[in-house]
């Protein structure tokens, strides 16, 4: 199979447009990361970072033209699924012992 | 093919709501509303998966992720009842400048490091011979073939996931 890609047409948008909203997206959920409080908000800004990288691999795949990037954020998605259930768990879990989410008062590791 | 075309005009609608409703989820406090703005956020990034030729995972992002997943939260989040944070006595100024300036300093020296990447090469032979990389068959063809492993560790990562979350909220805590 040669790199002739039948059916893909020329991309009409730049690629780089894309990779520049890919990265401010990743920024943005890296300073609510670094900023936020609440526990579920830094997890909420943790899940932007994920989408932003994803789709970072979407815009290489279609500038190789390659489904490997496609294959891989299927597994990202898959696996954040997995990610969001158990830390939400342990989110409940810690409001039951500490009754809050904050993480300035959850502390119990530091020292 | 035009300078101004329809595509582009579609890229700048959804990455303009993406962006906007992504600055939007962190500077809210309400924890609902961040949720909400994030699935706009979502939805965007939908958008932009279809004009990269992606429309399983577009599909996927929808279904999973502002379906799925930020319901989850929405659904936790609402458990719990959490109010608005509160901008209480010790707002941290220090942190706050430092961690918006690493931000901003990270967001703009990766724009700049993909801007100035060498594109990649194109047209590699990928793992498996594809037929057309637009047809969403040619995606399960190469999940059930190349990454029939990765899938079936994903299916039991996912099951053990599952367990695990109802294990620790199951669990009663003295």
């Amino acid at each position: 199979m040669t790199g002739a890609l039948p059916g893909v047409a020329p991309m009409a948008v730049p690629p780089g447009a894309f990779l520049v909203v890919g990265t401010l997206l990743f920024a943005i959920g890296l300073a609510g990361a670094l900023l936020k409080r609440n526990a579920i908000s830094i997890f909420l800004s943790i899940e932007l970072m994920m989408n932003a990288v994803n789709l970072l691999f979407l815009t290489y795949a279609r500038m190789r033209g390659d489904l490997a990037g496609q294959m891989i954020v299927f597994f990202v998605i898959a696996v954040a699924a997995a990610e969001a259930a158990v830390g939400l768990a342990i989110f409940v879990a810690l409001f039951r012992v500490r009754r809050t989410v904050d993480v300035d008062k959850i502390a119990l590791l530091k020292w | 093919m035009p300078a101004f075309s329809g595509q582009l005009v579609v890229f700048g609608f959804a990455s303009f709501f993406a962006l906007a409703f992504a600055v939007l989820m962190v500077v809210q406090r309400t924890p609902v509303r961040s949720v909400l703005s994030l699935v706009v956020t979502f939805f965007g990034l939908s958008v932009l998966a279809v004009l990269l030729a992606a429309p399983f995972i577009a599909a996927l992002q929808i279904f999973v992720y502002a379906g799925a997943i930020l319901v989850l939260f929405l659904f936790v989040i609402m458990l719990l009842n959490l109010k608005e944070e509160a901008a209480d006595e010790d707002d941290r100024p220090v942190q706050r400048t430092l961690g918006l300036l690493v931000a901003l300093a990270l967001g703009g020296l990766l724009a700049g490091a993909t801007l100035r990447a060498p594109a990649p090469p194109r047209g590699m032979p990928s793992l498996s011979s594809i037929p057309s990389p637009d047809e969403i068959p040619a995606l399960g063809r190469l999940l059930f073939s190349d990454y029939l492993l990765a899938f079936e560790a994903l299916s039991l990562l996912l099951l053990v996931a599952a367990v695990g979350a109802l294990l620790l909220s199951k669990r009663k805590f003295e």
